[in-house]
């Protein structure tokens, strides 16, 4: 019996595995895998000055070289080494902010949609002013007010971002309050922590990861604009949207600075938003409305 | 009815006096302005005298209370930066930045809907796959980097319009386009989704059978229909085209509100920065209570 379970689970997953959007799974991962052995990948360290080498364009253009594949800033930086560091940067914020949001958005959706009354209607009072509010407002307050770094974009982008978690999860857990499952599981006396741990929570799950897979791009286009505005993570620390910012003025003499971080923001933006779609449409179909 | 509208803009009083504490917490939060605006040499007894000045040395509630009881009256204080009161800073921003969003949501709006229901009328045909194309690319680009490239080709190479600033109505196009674009991606995915559901309908069917045009028959029985959804989605859009008008005036150096507001958050400004929040609060606010009304108007199903 359990070789035939086996036996009918691997062709499944064989065909999930081929119908799997090979291009975006590819970038996302290259840029995964630069981003965490970026110390050992780069050819030179991010921050490091040339002043013999500024402007020097990328290697397929003439009087580039293959020293500096990517060519370097007016600093005489290597774009590409820096590009690569600015990936850590991306996706650890990227990575923390949907943890928080989808960690606080979820507790905070499911009791109000479990729980129902006044906290309910609070709660719901409040997401709907948090979802009304442009993230940007608050993130350029923050960013203002402790002033730029890390923890202020990180703080920045989950003060508004637990919203759309806490309306989505509140909606799936009130659809699913009435469900026989759970009554028998609260007549057999489970408390309601149980009973949203144990019974609920795995239900809504797929609803959860693709949430999460298509705020990816978001929050790294959000992240950008941060520090393009200059109230993100502060230079000298290489952020695709800073260095977009820096390229900015020197965009007839050397195109490449702005145009190759821009470019690494929309592949990594684009295959989030690709996977999620993908995602949705095998997990959790009825989303698609979104 | 009333029953529901008061309701909803009593919701949103107590919102927006939330939304001023959290305001007004965040901007004391935000560091000593005193240290920035204080000359190099001033002493301490200096330092005091400028924090009782501006009335830095109160305690944080008595703070936020005079902050309330001046905000009655129509006084929200002085930029600390330039010494002139904030609603003159921010009347001389505030008509650049509405002529700026509202020539964007027009465009926007006009163009979103013919691309969103060419789209849906030539559903599986390439010009779908163009109008997709066109929507995922413009959620996944950033906007501001479009629009440095924007001024890339039309102005510094082909001299065509100008780069930056404000004056002739050429000064328009390009920040107008590029803030239009911001909300292109949602609005035209909308539209395009809600009139495919809509074009299935029977009653189109029945339109279709009574002989009328397929103009008459999308752009005036389809169309009315496809439109209600879409409202819900106001609200959102809305806070997108804030969020796009301080990026987008920033790089074309628009003199408006969200590049006042991006300047009073890198200056520390108090004062500017409350009160341009609260602004955009209350008009975001206005706007989904307008949204919800409206909703319940057209669907009378929708009642608290």
């Amino acid at each position: 019996m359990e070789t035939a379970r086996v036996g009918k689970k691997v062709p499944q997953l064989w065909k999930a595995l081929r119908r799997l959007p090979v291009i975006p799974v590819t970038i996302l991962g290259i840029v995964v895998f630069v981003a965490i052995f970026a110390d050992l990948i780069t050819p030179y360290p991010p921050n490091e000055m040339s002043l013999t080498d500024r402007l020097t364009p990328p290697f397929f253009v003439s009087g580039g070289s293959p020293s500096h594949l990517l060519g370097t800033d007016n600093l005489g930086r290597d774009l590409l080494s820096r590009i690569i560091f600015g990936a850590r940067i991306s996706l650890s914020v990227a990575l923390l902010v949907i943890a928080i949001c989808s960690i606080f958005g979820t507790i905070l959706g499911m009791l109000a949609g479990y729980l129902g009354g006044r906290l309910e209607a609070l709660l719901m009072r409040v997401t709907d002013a948090a979802l009304a509010f442009p993230a940007l407002l608050i993130a350029l307050l923050l960013g203002g007010a402790l002033g730029p770094s890390f923890g202020t974009v990180v703080l920045a982008l989950s003060a508004l971002g637990w919203a759309p978690y806490a309306r989505m999860m509140r909606g799936e857990v009130l659809k699913l309050r009435g469900e026989d499952f759970v009554a028998q599981a609260r007549i057999i006396g489970s408390s309601p922590a149980r009973i949203l741990i144990k019974h609920i929570f795995p239900n809504v799950v797929n609803t959860l990861v693709v949430l999460m897979t298509m705020s990816v791009g978001l929050v790294i286009l959000i992240e950008a604009s941060l520090s393009f505005l200059g109230a993100g993570i502060p230079p000298p620390t290489s952020s695709w949207g800073s260095m977009v910012s820096e390229g900015r003025n020197l965009l007839d003499r050397a195109w490449w600075i702005s145009l190759f971080p821009s470019l690494a923001i929309g592949l990594v933006v684009l295959s989030g938003n690709f996977l999620g779609d993908w995602l949705r449409d095998r997990l959790d179909p009825r989303l698609r409305q979104l | 009815m009333a029953r529901f509208i008061i309701i909803r803009i009593l919701q949103a009083i107590i919102t927006l006096i939330v939304i001023s504490m959290v305001v007004f917490a965040l901007a004391r939060a935000s560091g000593d302005p005193v240290m920035l605006m204080a000359p190099a040499m001033a002493t301490l007894e200096d330092i005091e005298v400028i924090r009782h000045h501006l009335g830095l040395d109160k305690s944080l509630p008595e703070q936020y209370w005079i902050f309330l009881k001046n905000l009655s009256h129509g006084d929200l204080g002085e930029s600390i930066r330039s010494r002139r009161p904030v609603t003159a800073l921010i009347g001389e921003r505030l008509p650049n930045t509405v002529s700026l969003g509202l020539s964007a949501i027009a465009l926007g709006i006009i163009v979103s809907l013919i691309l969103g229901v060419t789209a849906a009328c030539k559903y599986g045909t390439w010009l779908d796959g163009g109008v997709k194309l066109l929507a995922i690319l413009g959620q996944a680009l950033p906007s501001f980097w479009l629009a440095i490239v924007a001024i890339q080709i039309f102005a510094v190479l082909l001299h065509w319009l100008p780069t930056s600033g404000m004056g002739s109505p050429a000064h328009y196009v390009l920040p107008v386009l590029s803030l239009s674009f911001f909300m292109l991606p949602i609005l035209m995915r909308l539209i395009r989704s809600s009139m495919l559901e809509v074009l299935d309908s029977e009653y189109v069917k029945l339109a279709r059978i009574k002989g009328l045009s397929e103009r008459l028959v999308v752009w005036k029985h389809a169309l009315r229909n496809a439109i209600i959804p879409l409202l819900t989605a106001a609200g959102i859009t809305f806070g997108t085209i804030v969020t796009g008008a301080v990026v987008i005036e920033t790089v074309f150096a628009w003199p408006g509100l969200g590049r006042l507001m991006a300047e009073a958050v890198m200056g520390r400004d108090f004062p500017v920065i409350q009160a341009a929040v609260l602004l955009v609060a209350v008009v975001v606010l206005l706007v989904n209570l307008l949204v919800d009304i409206t909703y319940a108007w057209v669907d009378p199903r929708i009642r608290y």
